[in-house]
């Protein structure tokens, strides 16, 4: 099923409020911008995977929570967490 | 105007037209004379040619007469035949229509390079060349760009391009010149190891491979048995490697989207087999573990009589995994080659590797991305020791699922580029083992200017020179 680009921001959040365990609503939105990542993991692949080396555009999502800044990256196929305490998680 | 003078004007019309269609007829006439003498040149585009189209033989001489020599004016008929007489040759016959021009026939049967080099010596000569014989070849001399029907081939600027979109004219990789010698082979069969292929697409169907029905099903002694009728899906362990992403679709249309056949684009070759082999899912990415059991399905029909000599590998990670390497290596071991993208980081693969692509096994041919400029693609991984080459990368247009085309970027577009010029060798050499096959390919690059201390051969690749003898 192809995710939004608030289906993908929505995931994002509710999947950094699990990881630092707090409320979603605690945490806010920075930015959300349209980017091109490099690859179809977009630039985020997680340990042991391996991805398409193709030019795939998406969006690049900021959010807020507890002082810090946490990167997800997003596309119509998945979101994933970007160097979450230095690794990438698919979500 | 009274009536005489209407006459007279009308006669001098009529005297005007007469001197005109003369000259034009004379115009013609030396015209049709050229034609006879000149040959062709190999690299001249002056119109699309088909398959169906005839080459020019290597220019040779034949009987006589043996030089055609244009003398300066004013030297008289008495000096031509006096210099012939000194020369022991023979004024064969004036050319009527080109001035100045006379045809020379040798009585030694000297070399006609020494006869030309005679006459054009001499201060009375302005020119003298060879009588160049022009006949119908279909299979020796210089080669004639061919162009394929397919109604997208004008915007495929990796195979011609014509400085089409702003782009720089002859940056691409020559494939209409290769095409003048071979278009591909059904004998030869490339495997696309990527998210599947979309094996009904209308422009690939026809260039699809399918299991031999003599040949076994595939089995693994952990997997069972596998109906492999259309590829391997190593996700599931499947049948099916259907493509749920396009990209694989994409690499494969690259290769080998069918040519000459009035639908959408055409592949590097027109004809040739595409294995989809399935290890990415739906979102373009997959497991190393998967990656390597479809090189082991690839390996295994090898072995059990199919002709696939050829990886592309459009995918990678900067993940070392040595049992990677490993199959790789028995890849090579099986005569395979293994094109591999070499990534879109923008970095220097010499010290940040990326796999497969930077593997030290001698049969990996790791691939950059050009653009259209002959410029190296802006997002494109580079390495003067670990990257071997080059090719067009950005904007390519190619097949994606639903019958449709797209165009993308990246180095994962560069690599299929390769393996589709790699299996046009395979074409005209079957034999050629994968060590040579993959010198050859390298050793028939371009140099680039941009590429120089980028790659290894700081060259895009270029299929017309790959197929040279």
């Amino acid at each position: 099923m192809s995710i939004s680009k608030d289906g993908a921001v929505e995931n994002a959040r509710n999947d950094l409020a699990k990881r630092l365990n707090i409320d979603a609503a605690d945490i806010k939105e920075q930015s959300v911008e349209d980017s091109d990542f490099p690859d179809m993991s977009l630039g985020a692949a997680e340990d042991g995977e391996m991805s398409g080396q193709m030019i795939t555009r998406g969006w690049r999502i900021r959010l807020e929570a507890q002082g810090k800044t946490y990167e997800y990256r997003a596309d119509k196929n998945q979101v994933r967490a970007y160097k979450f305490k230095g690794k990438n998680y698919r979500i | 105007m009274n009536r005489n003078n209407i006459f007279i004007h009308l006669a001098l019309a009529f005297v005007l037209i007469l001197v005109a269609a003369f000259a034009g007829q004379l115009n013609r006439w030396q015209k049709q004379w050229k034609s006879q003498v000149r040959i062709i040149p190999a690299a001249e585009k002056k119109r699309p040619a088909t398959t169906a189209d005839i080459a020019f033989s290597e220019a040779r001489n034949f009987g006589r007469p043996e030089v055609l020599v244009k003398f300066r004016s004013g030297v008289s008929q008495a000096t031509i035949e006096s210099i012939a007489s000194r020369f022991h040759d023979r004024v064969e016959d004036r050319i009527e229509n080109a001035p100045g021009w006379e045809s020379i026939d040798d009585l030694d049967d000297a070399d006609p390079a020494a006869t030309v080099a005679k006459y054009g010596s001499l201060p009375e000569v302005e020119y003298a060349e060879p009588n160049f014989e022009i006949e119908l070849d279909a299979t020796d001399g210089p080669l004639v760009p061919v162009r394929p029907s397919d109604p997208q081939f004008a915007e495929q600027w990796a195979l011609a391009n014509s400085g089409q979109r702003g782009g720089k004219e002859g940056a691409d990789i020559s494939a209409t010149l290769a095409w003048a010698k071979t278009t591909g082979s059904d004998k030869v069969v490339v495997a696309v190891l990527d998210s599947g292929v979309d094996y009904t697409h209308e422009d690939l169907a026809e260039n699809m491979w399918v299991r031999p029905s003599n040949m076994a099903p595939y089995h693994d002694d952990e997997l069972g048995t596998i109906d492999d009728l259309n590829g391997f899906n190593a996700i599931d362990n499947a049948s099916d490697p259907m493509d749920e992403n396009g990209h694989g679709t994409h690499c494969a249309g690259i290769i080998g989207a069918e040519g000459e056949n009035d639908l959408g684009i055409a592949g590097v070759n027109w004809k040739v087999q595409i294995m989809p082999l399935k290890f990415m899912n739906a979102g373009g990415f997959g497991t190393t573990k998967d990656a390597i059991e479809a090189i082991n399905y690839v390996i295994d029909r090898k072995k059990a009589g199919v002709n696939v000599r050829i990886i592309s590998a459009s995918w990678g990670s900067t993940q070392r995994s040595r049992a990677l390497e490993d199959v790789i290596r028995k890849a090579y071991e099986n005569d395979i080659l293994f094109v591999a993208a070499a990534g879109n980081a923008s970095t220097n693969n010499d010290r940040n590797p990326h796999f497969p692509s930077s593997y030290n096994v001698p049969n990996v041919i790791s691939v950059a991305a050009l653009d259209r400029h002959d410029q190296l693609a802006s997002f494109s991984n580079y390495g003067p020791k670990s990257v071997a080459v080059a090719a067009p990368g950005v904007d390519i247009l190619s097949t994606w699922l639903g019958n449709e085309y797209e165009e993308k970027s990246g180095t994962s577009m560069a690599t299929p580029v390769v393996a589709g010029v790699a299996a046009l060798v395979l074409a005209e050499h079957p034999r050629m083992s994968v060590d040579d096959l993959r010198k050859q390919i390298l050793a028939a690059s371009d140099p680039i200017v941009a590429l120089k201390g980028k790659t290894v051969t700081g060259g895009r690749i270029n299929a017309a020179k790959a197929l040279e003898d």
